[in-house]
């Protein structure tokens, strides 16, 4: 199991959680992770030029079939996005041969042949819930964790999702896998709000605040995700949703999954950067005797 | 009294970005406004009327409003869409042929395109405080450096062309 | 050999054809054709005076081949045909192009060439029709009985309409009673009058007509022969009860100690495992369910044949089959409830309270579940309770229907139901709130509209233009849900006790299979296909067999009723004269060219040809009554020695050669 790193633009400058808590995870289970240092897959600016997003996409995916490998990438917005390039240019041949024009013109020739895979993929569907049980030695027990999936994890639904866009209980399973207790919940399938955010910071953080609040009143008393725009409005703006609704209540420890993981398995908490979750992840974890 | 002109079922334009989704399909049930995410917190953002004014022809008077900017892309619409309209995809275009009008979309967004074409990323490298205030960032962390790739010119080069409404 | 004299008639159906190309232009070129005496035009060539100029030119040029260009000839080739035969012409003589649908529908932004399309279309024609010959039909017995499938109200009526008319009927049903969907309804829109109080004198009418044979929990399995004389197997299921010794008393199923959801109560009630349908059932004859009679399963038990009076318990019981002889059948297949379950995001199958229209029926219904009050649906230890009375309820309409990504068509049914079902709740609960969530109301039939009214004027019943994108349950098994009105630009949201779907419908289990073995099309909701969507709504594309109510497309009461009545009197016509004529487009071997290779054989779908030996020689012969006239053994045979009349190669190359080269060949 041999995968190209794609980052993206979120997770290396400022989710740092998210990548060291991966590179520290997937080699445990026989994951190579090799650096591949790729520019924005354009997911943001989709809005601004549909064509440019295309390009940016299959830019990095012909970097990728250069080097023979597949792609893991971490982000939610990076894996839909790649995704849909392929697939758009599938549907649309003079589309893809516009983009392969501005391709060729950076020595690049080819896009098509790369899988994409996500880690929520790699840990459920590759790796497995055996073999993710076997190395259990702290189980998460008192843990009702809420699985946040995130949007693309599960959505467009034209395209090949990681998750069931009607059932998304990949990283429920992987949960119950690791000990913790996981169950559906009203709106999981919801939205972080987090495109929101360059238009009005102020409901994207109400948009966060009502999933946050939803989790709460399913009786979870923490929640994953993994997807770093998630985690940007589920964790490290939970103080702001106070402040903004004015709600003391919208409290809830969130981790990334691969934190979870390590946890679970036994790597220690300073390892996975808990001490970047913003959310109240460090007394839920000594609440139920994990650390 | 002005009697309405009726123009164009859909701007030719606008049809062409939206690709293969079918904004004339719409028969305005408004299932997709009553799960809207952003319709949760912008009750101006009704996805439904923004589909019945682009099929009227009636595009500019959205592209002005700005509101179109309210979508978080979530594509709830586009999972229960009755009618294959997917209305995101046609907000999506509404937002690409107003910048092709030469409307300005929010701040932030032109940040992160000007540093997309600059450095490849939406952002910069962030120093982030731990709970413990401490400050840390790659280099502290001993994450490896994020190395610029080949041929940055020429994908800068592409870029500006495709983004020189934006930066104008 | 006889002269060919040819006349060809162009119609200008009106602007369908003349709207786009010149038809008096094209007359002149048409002159010039070999054997072609005189060639016209005129407005509509399938009316009266068109017909007459047919008739009267045979008979003024000595005609003996006519050529109408026109619309398609499964529209009007029977009209040219009678026209020929009154002016004493065989009318088989006659050829017809189709300068409509092949030309002036599909090309008309471009006049010039469709009439060059026109012009080679007919020059084809004539060298075809050169080489026709007059063709005789026969004459075959009918028998004079009709097999219905399906014991709905469909099927109820077309056979004591058929059975009125004198035809001997056997009524074939896949459950244990007949009423079909009808008696599962408590009320029939927009009169609101009492469903069983209406359907079920005429099941009785039914099981008492001497000339309907009931032949209920059976189905069809193969059908033979040829529309007059089909010959039909049916697989009657294993009763496990011996229905001559039996009453009917209903000890056996009193006493039988298995609980199994009851189909008819729509899973909201149990029936035991010896049962009728429901209490109204005919036949009052009880079946036993072998997947959950304990004897069956288990071995142990036996209540039911200890406490029959009769000795009407038979565990031996096996599938009979028998052999049905017909000359016509009627398809009443009725529907069946689209699986909302695949509809994830309403919930049903999920959320207890989340149930649909027919549930409700049932909730509502005198011989229910809940002996007719509605209640919201409580679970305990896996079984399924009544639980309170509802104080808000929403309707949901077209739940999966009207959509690209369930069921594209509309129900027909749906709007109307939904009102019906506000009307029950707002009936029975007064204090109730009802929303209704619709996208259009359909009011299109008799006294809808008039309904509609009468329903929106209720003081607790909220019309909401809108549909709920999503349905969460909560704690309690309530409902919440968003739903944007645009008729007030709200976004409402509700929290209802019970939610209601107006489920989309669709053709009935297993009737993909039954189609191929009926042999006839379907449309694309996999509906039977009707001759023609205006003109023939009740024929199929096999003679002799009929579709009546739903199987056809989606229909409420009303119209299912019209619709099995026409059928039922299609089948009378059909046997009414006591014979059918055959159809002469046949296939026959040339005997002093066959080989005997076989091929024939191996393409015929109808086992209509034998290889048979005759003085030493192998000969395909064609078994004329089997032998329905596709062309596959000509199209394969490799001597040439099979010809299809009407079809023959000389007659197919002469006019694929004028189309070619444009020259006679």
């Amino acid at each position: 199991m041999r995968y190209l790193l794609y980052l993206g633009c979120v997770i290396p400058t400022k989710q740092y959680a998210y990548e060291v808590s991966l590179r520290e995870v997937f080699p445990k289970f026989g994951v190579q992770l090799e650096e591949f240092n790729e520019r924005c897959c354009g997911f943001p600016l989709k809005s601004i030029n549909k064509k440019a997003w295309l390009y940016m996409g299959a830019r990095v995916l012909a970097r990728a079939s250069e080097l023979g490998l597949p792609i893991l990438a971490p982000c939610n917005g990076c894996h839909v996005s790649l995704w849909e390039t392929k697939h758009q240019m599938e549907e649309d041949p003079y589309l893809k041969s516009e983009i392969l024009s501005y391709l060729k013109s950076e020595g690049l020739y080819k896009f098509d042949d790369v899988d994409i895979k996500h880690p929520v993929e790699v840990l459920h569907d590759i790796i497995g819930l055996e073999k993710i049980k076997e190395k259990v030695v702290r189980p998460l027990q008192g843990l009702k964790i809420a699985s946040h999936p995130g949007c693309h994890l599960m959505r467009p639904t034209d395209i090949p999702r990681p998750e069931d866009n009607a059932n998304p209980d990949k990283i429920d399973r992987i949960l119950r896998a690791l000990g913790a207790e996981s169950y559906d919940y009203p709106d999981k399938g919801g939205c972080c709000g987090a495109t929101m955010l360059p238009f009005s910071p102020d409901n994207a953080i109400k948009v966060g605040a009502q999933k946050i609040l939803t989790m709460i009143n399913a009786g979870f008393n923490a929640a994953t995700t993994s997807c770093p725009y998630c985690m940007e409005m589920l964790d490290n703006k939970q103080d702001a949703a106070k402040t903004i609704t004015g709600n003391m209540e919208v409290s809830l420890p969130v981790f990334y999954l691969t934190q979870l993981v390590g946890l679970a398995i036994g790597i220690e908490p300073s390892k996975l950067l808990i001490n970047l979750n913003m959310s109240p992840v460090d007394e839920i974890l000594a609440e139920v005797g994990v650390v | 009294m002005t009697t309405e002109v009726f123009t164009t079922r859909i701007v030719e334009e606008l049809k062409n970005i939206i690709g293969v989704h079918k904004p004339e399909f719409c028969y305005q049930c408004a299932k997709c406004t009553s799960g809207c995410t952003a319709n949760k917190v912008f009750s101006e953002y009704r996805p439904h009327e923004f589909v019945a004014l682009a099929n009227m022809g009636y595009v500019e008077e959205i592209l002005k409003s700005g509101v179109i900017w309210a979508c978080t892309e979530c594509w709830k619409c586009g999972q229960y869409c009755p009618q294959e309209v997917a209305p995101v995809e046609v907000i999506i275009a509404l937002k690409n042929l107003s910048i092709i009008k030469g409307y300005a979309p929010p701040k932030a967004l032109v940040e992160m395109t000007k540093n997309v074409i600059e450095k490849g990323l939406i952002q910069d490298i962030n120093q982030v405080m731990t709970k413990d205030f401490e400050f840390i960032d790659r280099d502290s962390l001993g994450l490896p450096p994020l190395e610029e790739p080949p041929q940055m010119d020429k994908h800068r080069n592409i870029l500006s062309k495709f983004f020189g409404v934006v930066m104008k | 050999m006889e002269e060919v004299r040819i006349g060809i008639y162009i119609c200008h159906c009106g602007k369908n054809i003349a709207g786009v190309i010149n038809p008096k232009r094209i007359v002149e070129h048409l002159s010039r054709l070999p054997n072609v005496v005189v060639a016209k035009e005129y407005l509509y060539m399938c009316s009266s005076p068109g017909q007459s100029l047919i008739e009267e030119d045979i008979k003024e040029y000595n005609l003996n081949r006519i050529i109408v260009a026109a619309c398609s000839p499964r529209m009007h080739e029977p009209t040219f045909q009678s026209a020929l035969i009154r002016a004493g012409l065989n009318p088989y003589l006659l050829e017809m192009v189709n300068i409509r649908e092949h030309a002036t529908w599909v090309h008309e932004r471009d006049p010039a060439e469709t009439e060059q399309k026109v012009i080679g279309l007919i020059r084809a024609a004539v060298h075809r029709a050169i080489n026709l010959y007059p063709l005789e039909v026969e004459r075959l017995p009918v028998v004079k009985s009709v097999l219905v499938v399906g014991g709905g109200i469909a099927g109820i009526r077309a056979s004591l309409d058929l059975a009125k008319a004198g035809y001997k009927v056997y009524l074939v049903e896949k459950n244990q009673s007949i009423g079909g969907k009808m008696a599962q309804l408590d009320k029939t829109f927009p009169t609101l009058d009492c469903s069983q109080c209406i359907l079920t004198p005429m099941m009785v009418d039914v099981s008492n007509n001497p000339n309907i044979i009931l032949q209920t929990y059976s189905v069809v399995e193969e059908i033979n022969g040829r529309p007059g004389e089909f010959e039909v197997k049916v697989r009657q299921k294993a009763r496990y009860v011996d229905w001559d010794a039996c009453t009917g008393c209903g000890t056996c199923v009193e006493k039988c100690p298995a609980r199994v959801p009851s189909e008819f109560d729509e899973g909201l009630g149990t029936r035991k495992a010896i049962y009728f349908d429901f209490p109204q059932a005919i036949p009052r004859r009880p079946v036993i369910d072998p997947d959950h009679c304990l004897y069956l399963i288990k071995g142990v038990c036996r209540v039911c044949e200890k406490f029959c009076p009769t000795g009407a318990i038979k565990f031996e019981d096996e599938d009979q089959f028998l052999t049905l002889k017909v000359g016509a059948i009627v398809v009443a297949t009725g529907y069946q409830l689209y699986d909302m379950r695949k509809m994830y995001e309403y919930g049903y199958g999920k959320y207890r309270n989340v149930i649909t229209g027919m549930q409700l029926e049932r909730l509502s219904s005198a011989n229910g579940p809940t002996s007719g009050r509605i209640t919201t649906i409580e679970i305990e230890r896996g079984k399924i309770k009544p639980g309170k009375e509802p104080e808000t309820v929403a309707i949901i309409l077209c739940a999966g229907s009207r959509d690209e990504n369930h069921i594209k068509y509309c129900c027909r049914i749906g709007c109307m139901a939904g009102l019906k079902h506000a009307y029950y709740i707002a009936h029975a609960l007064p204090n109730s709130k009802i929303i209704i969530c619709y996208t259009d109301i359909r009011a299109f039939g008799k006294g809808f509209e008039e309904f509609y009214q009468r329903i929106r004027s209720l003081p607790n019943v909220f019309m909401v233009r809108g549909r709920p994108m999503e349905i969460f349950e909560n704690k309690d098994g309530s409902l919440i849900l968003d739903v944007f009105d645009s008729n007030t630009n709200r976004r409402l949201t509700i929290n209802a006790d019970l939610v209601v779907l107006e489920t989309a419908l669709v053709p009935p289990q297993g009737f993909e299979e039954f189609r191929k073995i009926l042999k006839i099309s379907c449309d694309p909701g996999g509906f039977g296909l009707e001759l023609h969507p205006k003109l023939k709504p009740v024929e199929t594309t096999v003679d002799g067999i009929y579709l009546a109510g739903f199987i056809q497309g989606p229909k409420d009461i009303p119209d299912t009723v019209a619709h099995a009545g026409a059928a039922a009197a299609a089948a009378s016509a059909f046997l009414a004269k006591g014979y059918i004529e055959s159809i002469p487009y046949l296939a026959h071997v040339d005997e002093d060219i066959c080989s005997g290779c076989g091929v024939c054989v191996s393409v015929c779908p109808y086992d209509a040809i034998t290889i048979e030996v005759t003085d030493g020689r192998r000969l395909a012969k064609v078994n004329s009554v089997k032998c329905k006239g596709c062309g596959a053994c000509a199209a394969a045979c490799p001597s040439g020695a099979m010809q299809q009349h009407y079809f023959t190669d000389k007659q197919i190359l002469s006019e694929v050669s004028a189309l070619a080269e444009g020259v006679v060949a």
